[in-house]
């Protein structure tokens, strides 16, 4: 202190005796120097004290200073160690944590660091002039840049974050730090990278897509891999920020082949045991083993964890991670994590599965480490997190295992009223008829189930265990393929109309969703939990039960209001039908092909007669010609082939239909003769009445020409008598008159 | 899994040209016809032969939308090869290309392989740009062009192969520097350790090391 203080005597001079300038009127007239004097070494003084100043009066210098200083940055660049100040300053300034030398001012506020940090970044070109000064090769700016940045991103993460993003190559600049062969500067940006990679994936991407995971795998090996310092496990805790909830990276890690160059971390040296393991190498080994974990997490792509799942056996890490569960002196907190990466690794792959399925302990009598592991779960004395990680890593081999599944279920028997077993139970049983079988084939295991549902305990726990049982019981009636004689489905139903009733049965099933412990664990795949107490339910229970509680609950519902006999009854009935309408389909289609053959066959023996025919027909003429020209009586034909003779039979019968056809033919030209004849009888009668008509006309005639002949006699007489008389008379034509008489 | 080289590629143009089905259709062979706005960055790969050599690509489908452009600036430097998209039934992403281009060759190093690709090839009857148009857009610009269709998939392979073959020959020709990885660039894992003295043995090969010089 005493040099600090001989150091601001000498910038501000010697104070004038008895008056003691206050905090902040040393601090203007620093910062006033600072920003006004000409001479580049009173500025580098004025930034040196107020750098010293900084760490127990920053409330000070940073309100009066904060422009100044940016300033400086700005307009000083040439010089380092002014640069350098400056940037100490400003990071002081800004720190978000307390100094010692401030903690006898209780008067300054908790987010002190957090205040100046909004102020300076207000422009974003300030953050510009950092990033500018990251180019700078001079050690201590560059390090001071750093850390200022380090500083400014613990306080205002996202807004930073904001920032760099929109500087072009303001992320490039930070990842090519990385590769300063100053391990100081190396070691700070690691830290920087962390702080800005946290959340953002866009800057995760970037970091990732230039080579960060190159940088730090390549750190990682020359640091001596899980055994190297704490620069293994920053730079772990860097590629965890870079693929947590990350696709687009996770595929880029396993795209670019980084999973192989995790399995060097796994390998333990045999002589472990002896050396132990110090603190460093199992927070590098925890760091790597989440790194696992993130890459495979249930909470990723099915795609991104089968391939992942697929590459860590094919490299052999799921091998390497194995040995570490097998080797002997590895700290507990690891081999419970181990034990949880090796579950997930596993989880719904066969393959893998299998392979664990397969790794033999090195114990003695050997046994399968499965066997080992569950014997340890169920062991009051392994500490209770192993004995969490034991059973989710069991879930996992039996998860989408069916085979497994199968064999498992047939060795247990609900023998307490252990909720776990319940639920193990459902979960092998559910979608896998073998396995329900082999459970109903066990005896007194269904009437454990009813008794346990239809049972009226109110004990919290007793209510999750009654719903539990009920969920089990529908799940033996849904997936029954009523191999068991005495369980079918239908008859399981019946025992449960009976012996529980549908209404209470349906109210039990709903009991499980609404109890506390399930909704906490369907929080997460893993247990999360305090003491054993709370182990009831667990996340791939909770949400077994989700997927099939409806579907339970609905198909129980409509059976019962239905009536599920009534149902199979009309099912038969038109199965029935259908098997009727089958059959007298095929029926028809033999008949069809059989009077389609019949056709065909006929056809031929017809166009064969049509040909035969025509064939007789021609030789029948031939023979005719040959009879008139030689009017030789035909020999009756010797006995013919029997075509001939059918041949002649047909004409013979075409003869006849033409004989009949000939007297119908007569039958009406006499009905046509009959006819004409009564037409001419008529005729004839006319013909007689007009002749004798004829004959009264001709009378009558001679009679008027007798009249007339004395008529004109008279005429001639009275004429002549006139004449004689001397009368003329006019005698136009009594002469002509006379002739035709 | 093994490759003699990685390189690095990014796809950038208009939104809604169909950069990431290009994508999709390089690395999946398939069309998806409704696709979601790229957010960011996403990334793909694939293996490739070229030469007889495995080479792998690294493929960054950028967003293109202007509210990413400094993001997806960030992604030039580290980029060997670019595929430039524009939209043959939209003038407007044509018009583009420019801008594009001044952006690409400001941020990216000098060596980066640009293929300008005129896509939606099969939406002959809604053409807005002529094919010629895009050859001599790609000519005055020293550009490789090429039309292609994400959703028949006509040219696509063809568009990534030559990009890599153009690449390829650049570094047979020794102008990228192979050991600077911030080129897009990276020497495969059985060439770093015995390959260094046999890509010298081919030839042209042996210019990279002299560069260094």
């Amino acid at each position: 202190m005493n040099f600090l203080k001989s150091g601001i005597k000498t910038v501000l001079g010697a104070p004038e005796p008895g008056q003691q300038p206050s905090v902040a009127e040393t601090v203007e007239r620093l910062v006033e120097r600072a920003s006004n004097s000409t001479l580049l070494e009173d500025r580098r003084d004025a930034c040196r004290a107020l750098k010293a100043l900084s760490r127990k009066y920053r409330l000070e210098v940073g309100a009066q200073g904060l422009d100044t200083l940016r300033q400086i940055l700005e307009l000083d660049r040439a010089d380092n160690e002014t640069i350098n100040y400056a940037l100490d300053t400003l990071n002081n300034v800004v720190s978000p944590s307390q100094f010692e030398d401030e903690e006898d001012k209780p008067h300054i506020p908790m987010n002190i660091g957090d205040q100046f940090t909004e102020m300076f970044i207000k422009d974003p070109h300030n953050i510009q002039l950092i990033l500018d000064l990251l180019d700078e090769y001079d050690f201590r700016v560059r390090l001071s840049a750093v850390q200022f940045l380090i500083s400014l991103l613990t306080n205002r993460t996202k807004d930073i974050q904001e920032i760099i993003l929109d500087k072009p190559m303001g992320v490039s600049k930070m990842m090519d730090l990385l590769g300063d062969t100053r391990e100081v500067i190396r070691n700070e940006t690691l830290l920087l990278l962390i702080k800005l990679t946290k959340g953002n994936a866009n800057i995760q991407k970037i970091v990732a897509f230039e080579n960060a995971f190159d940088r730090l795998f390549e750190i990682v090996s020359s640091e001596g891999y899980s055994d190297g310092g704490i620069i293994v496990e920053d730079c772990l805790l860097l590629m965890l920020n870079l693929l947590k909830n990350n696709s687009s990276n996770i595929n880029f890690f396993k795209e670019g082949s980084y999973i192989q160059k995790m399995l060097p971390m796994f390998n333990i040296p045999e002589e472990s045991e002896e050396i132990g393991w110090s603190p460093q190498k199992v927070s590098n080994l925890h760091c790597m083993l989440q790194l696992v974990r993130t890459l495979v997490s249930p909470s990723n792509s099915a795609q991104i964890i089968s391939n992942c799942q697929k590459i860590m056996k094919n490299v052999g890490l799921l091998d390497a991670m194995c040995n570490i569960l097998m080797a002997s002196g590895v700290p507990a907190d690891i081999l419970t994590e181990t034990i949880n990466s090796v579950g997930e690794v596993v989880r719904g792959e066969g393959s893998n599965q299998e392979f664990i399925g397969n790794v033999i302990a090195p114990s003695y009598p050997p046994r399968p480490a499965i066997i080992v592991l569950l014997m340890s779960m169920v062991n009051e004395k392994q500490p209770f997190p192993l004995r969490c990680a034991v059973l989710y890593c069991f879930q996992c081999y039996l998860s989408h295992n069916e085979m497994s599944q199968a064999n498992l279920v047939q060795t247990l028997l609900p023998s307490s009223s252990d909720v776990a077993l319940l639920m193990l139970l459902s979960q092998w049983m559910s979608h896998c008829p073998a396995a329900v079988s082999a459970f109903l084939q066990v005896p007194g295991g269904v009437g454990y189930l009813v008794n346990q549902t239809s049972s009226n305990e109110h004990d919290d726990n007793e209510c999750l265990l009654q719903g539990l049982s009920a969920f089990l019981l529908a799940i033996c009636i849904n997936f029954n393929d009523d191999s068991v004689a005495s369980y079918t489905r239908d008859s399981l139903k019946q025992l449960l109309l009976k012996r529980v009733g549908m209404e209470l049965f349906c109210a039990k099933l709903g009991e499980v969703s609404r109890h506390e412990l399930y909704n906490k664990a369907a929080k997460h795949p893993q247990l999360r939990v305090a003491s054993p107490k709370e182990v009831l339910i667990d996340y791939e229970f909770c949400r077994l039960f989700k997927s099939l509680e409806s579907v339970l609950g609905h198909s129980l519902a409509e059976r019962r209001a239905n009536g599920a006999e009534a149902d199979e009854a009309e099912l038969e009935q038109y199965k029935a039908l259908i098997r009727q309408q089958d059959a007298r389909l095929h029926e028809l289609v033999h008949q069809l092909d059989a009077l389609a053959g019949q056709a065909r066959e006929l056809q031929s023996t017809l166009n064969d007669s049509l040909a035969a025919n025509s064939l007789l027909k021609d030789e029948n003429t031939l023979l005719k010609a040959q009879v008139s020209a030689n009017s030789i009586p035909i020999q009756p034909k010797p006995t013919q082939p029997d075509p001939k003779l059918v041949q002649y039979e047909e004409r013979m019968l075409q003869l006849n239909g033409e004989v009949f056809r000939l007297n119908e033919e007569v039958t009406r030209l006499n009905g046509e003769v009959d006819r004409l004849n009564g037409e001419l009888k008529t005729a004839k009668d006319a013909e007689k009445n007009s002749a004798e008509e004829l004959e009264k006309l001709k009378k009558d005639q001679d009679d008027l020409l007798y009249l007339l002949a004395n008529y004109d006699s008279k005429t001639n007489e009275y004429k002549m008598r006139l004449l004689q008389l001397g009368e003329p008379v006019e005698d136009d034509e009594p002469a002509e008159e006379d002739n035709p008489t | 899994m093994a490759y003699a080289y990685l390189f690095k590629y990014i796809i950038i143009g208009d939104t809604g040209v169909g950069k990431s089905c290009l994508l999709l259709q390089f690395t999946d062979k398939r069309f998806q016809p409704v696709h979601d706005l790229t957010i960011g960055v996403e990334f793909g790969a694939r293996m490739i032969t070229i030469d007889g050599k495995q080479i792998k690509l690294q493929i960054w489908d950028t967003a293109g939308q202007e509210a990413f452009r400094s993001i997806t600036r960030s992604y030039y430097r580290g980029a060997a090869g670019a595929l430039l998209v524009y939209d043959i039934t939209r003038r407007e992403t044509f018009n583009h290309l420019t801008t594009w281009l001044e952006d690409a060759r400001q941020h990216s190093n000098s060596n980066m392989v640009i293929m300008l690709i005129g896509n939606k090839s099969d939406l002959e009857s809604r053409r807005e740009v002529k094919k010629e148009e895009g050859e001599a857009f790609a000519r005055e610009h020293g550009l490789v062009f090429m039309e292609t269709s994400a959703k028949t998939a006509a040219n696509v392979e063809e568009a990534f192969i030559n990009t890599a073959k153009e690449i390829y020959e650049k570094i047979q020709e020794g102008v990228f520097d192979i050991n600077n990885e911030a080129n897009g660039i990276k020497i495969g894992p059985q060439h770093s350790t015995a390959g260094a003295g046999g890509a010298g043995g081919a030839g042209a090969g042996g210019a990279p090391p002299g560069g260094c010089c």
